[in-house]
């Protein structure tokens, strides 16, 4: 996640015009913004435009960020509520489509093949989760962002954040545990 | 991949790495990041635009506030300089001067110029 002090030394120089000093955040941040975009809005060109405005809103918030807080943080709440208001304006179903293939038995696939269905099915089961739930485990496991974290990102109690991770991974460990008997 | 202790405080790794690895774009992030900077100058400036839209959409409620302000300081003013009432004092002088005995013990109703006379030889 980047340590905190870097980027606050980055954000001050960011605000001073350093451009550059912008363009590490945005290399540091990248991949975790175009995730978390992701898990809101399923499709990837969806969430990189999305992640593209969450950075550029955080450029013109820069101001506002307080620098006794850790960025991260501070940036995945405005990149989520991009991700939430591109979903809400184009009003997009998050779930990818199922590859036919990947429901209908067909030949077994090779190892690479297999992370790939993995991967789609995962992405569906993500789509099938309510929105908060699936930014919550992303965030989380994938992300590593504590639970009080989240809760500041996603806007909600701690123990609402801890719920629903709880409940997202229930879902996935269940279609994970699956996955692997079935390749077994 | 742990079997539940439902709320744990530590990430998952198994479910994590297989969630990354669902999330994750197929190009480069150095890619998305130079697209980004390329909207840099852009966006800050959209930003500067919205300011000045935004102290433009004050410039009429301000100049209307100024207005009122001006209206509301002159009429103010102009009470202000208005030459305040007698006081009950000097209201009454006269009645203490030599009139007042001739209106006190004459037997006929007291003459409006005898009055009006006392008045003013006491202002």
């Amino acid at each position: 996640m980047g340590s905190s002090e870097d980027d606050k030394g980055l954000v001050t120089k960011t605000l001073g015009g350093d451009r550059d000093a912008f363009g590490v955040l945005v290399e540091r941040y990248a991949a975790q913004a175009r995730r978390v975009a992701r898990a809101v809005l399923g499709d990837p060109d969806d969430a990189d435009d999305a992640a593209q405005d969450g950075f550029l809103s955080a450029l013109v918030k820069l101001a506002q960020y307080d620098t006794r807080r850790p960025f991260g943080p501070w940036l995945m709440r405005i990149v989520a509520n991009a991700a939430t208001d591109r979903r809400r304006r184009r009003n997009v179903r998050q779930a990818e489509p199922l590859d036919a293939a990947l429901v209908g038995g067909g030949p077994r696939p090779d190892a690479v093949a297999m992370r790939s269905e993995l991967s789609a099915r995962l992405r569906t089961a993500l789509g099938e989760l309510p929105e908060r739930r699936r930014m919550a485990v992303v965030l989380f496991d994938v992300e590593g962002y504590s639970h009080a974290e989240i809760a500041g990102i996603l806007g909600i109690p701690e123990g609402t954040a801890r719920s629903e991770v709880f409940h997202a991974r229930r879902r996935l460990r269940t279609l994970l545990a699956d996955w692997k008997e079935q390749v077994r | 991949m742990k079997n539940e202790p439902s709320f744990d405080h530590r990430p998952d790794p198994e479910l994590g790495a297989a969630l990354r690895a669902a999330l994750e774009p197929k190009d480069d992030h150095a890619a998305f990041a130079a697209r980004v900077m390329a909207q840099y100058e852009r966006a800050l400036g959209r930003a500067s635009v919205a300011t000045l839209d935004v102290l433009a959409s004050w410039f009429r409620p301000g100049i209307a506030a100024a207005v009122a302000a001006l209206i509301l300081g002159f009429l103010f003013g102009r009470t202000m300089l208005t030459p305040a009432p007698a006081s009950f004092d000097t209201a009454m002088a006269p009645l203490e001067g030599p009139g007042l005995d001739a209106l006190v013990t004459s037997q006929d109703p007291p003459d409006a110029s005898v009055v009006f006379s006392s008045l003013v030889d006491q202002r």
